[in-house]
């Protein structure tokens, strides 16, 4: 059966997209069909992570929102640029990418307009039955909307990526009693951009006890991932660092 | 702390992401798509107003009597409501009169006849039942007021109860009626030649034209559908519509009479209390979980929506819906409310 996992934060800037990222190109390399889309709509990003070219885009989220599409037109196959060249055309693993618009005038159309979120979870459906999906990443917008509290309502894994700051610790609180009204099935936290010299082991516990959640991995703030700059799938360009370890360790948590 | 009104908000919000997650919006979904590209039946054309309902137009609503709402397609489109009004109208009469004194006016007989017969009840006069347009005309007649801009009000109070918002006329649905309803002014008449009907004629005539031009949605027959389960109290307002006791007799005449004279054979297959209009709309009670609401423009020869016939079919077949069904051991539609955990 296939499984939805959103990753959700309460702010800006905790690398929600980047991890996001990462956790679908370690699952789909580990033999599995996976989706990655993009319902941060206002502000999209993961695109750039998998290098899909703006001209490539012919049609994203938005034009399925709308009602222009139907959501497999606007999915993109990855798997190339995502896991390298281990595939030719076979059936796994498998990528695709569904992108929002980064078109400023569709950004702002979809924000004036809004949209029927049963028409995003109908989508959600949809690429799992017509991509046959093992796994469907959410990438979400921070904070709470619509869309973030359907992606929560659908998941049957909820990550909460937080940086060690007060405000994250606080916004997380909300997010976490939210998501036990949604009666999310399984969630745990990821706390990242952790600085050099913090005890990882009393801050997961720490954090811990502040949510009675599970704490699946303490990410350090790496340099590596500094310098690469959202330029590529971090642990694809560094397999063996430990921050890649650490992220293969969460993947283990959702594939049998 | 949050205020009890915002915690109100928010338990209203992820009610409808939880409805929006659920599986049951999927399987209206597959309903929803196989039956759209049903083409069959005719579009009411009497009038011109109706005439110009686009026949693509379709739409699902369940709502529970905990207030969850499911729905797809075309859900939000206002038509006019049609006979779908009577037995609200009947139970505003019921309230306002008394059981005995409605059926001393109004029989609660099956006609089996078309719903524009003129035909009464040889012995007694009276029409066969509030859900043909005679009895309906004589029902208008019997709804209190001191005069007849009082009486529309309660009239619209009354659906704006069941709706859970104020409803509106379409204006020009209305002149069409009243400017083309001959066949009901003879009726009417014939009804004050036997006594059956008061002086107030005209207004009984412009009562009736008036709830049938209100406008409704498949979003809000599946509100008022829910309110008729939940013992007369809107589930999504909480405000009572209509006085529990006479739930049970609006119902049963629902249940006999509601599909014109296709009602036998619905109550035989489908079992499930449900009006039409020539509208489209079909409102469905299951009564104590929850209101179906279907609209698509198509008619059948007996001038019940197609594709809303087709919907209630299913429904009621997967899921033992039927009010005589017992034993029932397939999964039941209440599986398919929460979200699926996979």
């Amino acid at each position: 059966m296939s499984k939805i996992i959103s990753t959700h934060s309460f702010r800006g800037g905790t690398g929600k997209s980047n991890t996001t990222a990462n956790l679908a190109v370690l699952t789909a390399k580990a033999g599995f069909r996976v989706g990655v889309i993009d319902t941060d709509i206002q502000s999209p990003g993961i695109h750039i992570l998998f290098r899909l070219d703006e001209k490539v885009v012919q049609k994203s989220l938005n034009d399925y929102l709308w009602g222009k599409c139907r959501i497999e037109e606007a999915a993109y196959d990855v798997t190339e640029r995502a896991i390298g060249d281990e595939q030719d055309g076979s059936e796994r693993p498998r990528l695709f990418l569904i992108p929002s618009s980064l078109r400023s005038g569709e950004i702002a159309r979809i924000l004036r307009e809004g949209y029927d979120v049963g028409r995003l979870n109908d989508g959600f459906q949809d690429l799992i039955r017509l991509l046959r999906l093992d796994y469907l990443f959410i990438d979400t917008h921070p904070g709470v909307n619509e869309e973030t509290l359907l992606s929560i309502a659908v998941s049957d894994t909820l990550v909460l990526i937080v940086r060690p700051d007060q405000q994250d610790f606080q916004g997380t609180a909300v997010t976490v009693e939210l998501a036990r009204k949604l009666f999310v099935p399984e969630m745990f936290i990821v706390i990242n951009k952790v600085p050099i010299g913090t005890d990882p082991v009393s801050l997961k516990v720490h954090v811990e006890g502040l949510y009675k959640t599970d704490v699946a991995a303490v990410l350090p703030l790496s340099i590596e991932m500094a310098r690469n700059a959202s330029g590529d799938i971090f642990c694809n360009r560094y397999p063996a660092h430990p921050l890649t370890q650490e992220l293969k360790s969460i993947v283990k948590r959702f594939i049998p | 702390m949050t205020a009890p009104a915002d915690d109100k908000e928010l338990d209203l919000l992820l009610g409808r992401m939880k409805a929006t997650a659920a599986p049951l919006r999927e399987l209206l979904r597959g309903f929803h798509a196989r039956y759209a590209e049903n083409d069959e039946g005719k579009v009411a054309d009497y009038i011109p107003e109706l005439a110009g309902a686009d026949r693509r137009w379709f739409g699902i609503t369940i709502v529970t009597t905990d207030g969850q709402i499911f729905e797809v397609g075309d859900c939000k489109q206002l038509f006019t409501i049609q006979s779908i009004s009577k037995p609200f109208v009947y139970g505003l009469a019921l309230e306002d009169n008394g059981m005995e004194h409605v059926v001393s006016k109004v029989g609660v007989e099956p006609t089996g006849e078309a719903f524009n017969s003129i035909v009464l009840d040889e012995s007694s006069n009276r029409p066969f039942n509030p859900m043909v347009n005679a009895g309906a005309i004589a029902i208008a007649d019997l709804v209190r007021g001191k005069d007849y801009p009082e009486r529309v009000n309660r009239l619209l109070k009354m659906f704006g109860r069941y709706c859970g918002r104020d409803v509106y006329i379409d204006n020009s649905v209305f002149m069409s009626e009243r400017m083309t309803g001959h066949r009901n002014r003879a009726i009417a008449h014939l009804m004050l030649n036997f006594g059956m009907i008061g002086e107030r004629i005209e207004e009984a005539l412009e009562l009736y034209f008036q709830q049938c031009s209100i406008l409704v949605s498949a979003h809000d027959l599946a509100v008022m559908g829910a309110t008729l389960a939940n013992g007369g109290v809107n589930p999504i307002t909480g405000l009572r519509a209509i006085e529990q006791p006479y739930i049970k007799n609006l119902l049963s005449i629902i249940l006999s009479c509601g599909m014109y004279d296709h009602s036998g054979e619905w109550a035989y297959r489908v079992g499930i209390p449900a009006k039409s209009g020539v509208g489209g709309g079909i409102v469905g009670v299951i009564p104590g979980q929850f209101g179906i609401g279907v609209f698509s423009p198509p008619l059948d020869s007996k001038g019940n929506s197609v594709r809303g016939i087709q919907t209630f079919q299913e429904l009621s077949q997967r899921f033992g819906l039927h009010v005589f069904e017992s034993g029932f051991s397939d999964p039941k539609i209440q599986d398919l409310f929460a979200p699926a955990r996979r």
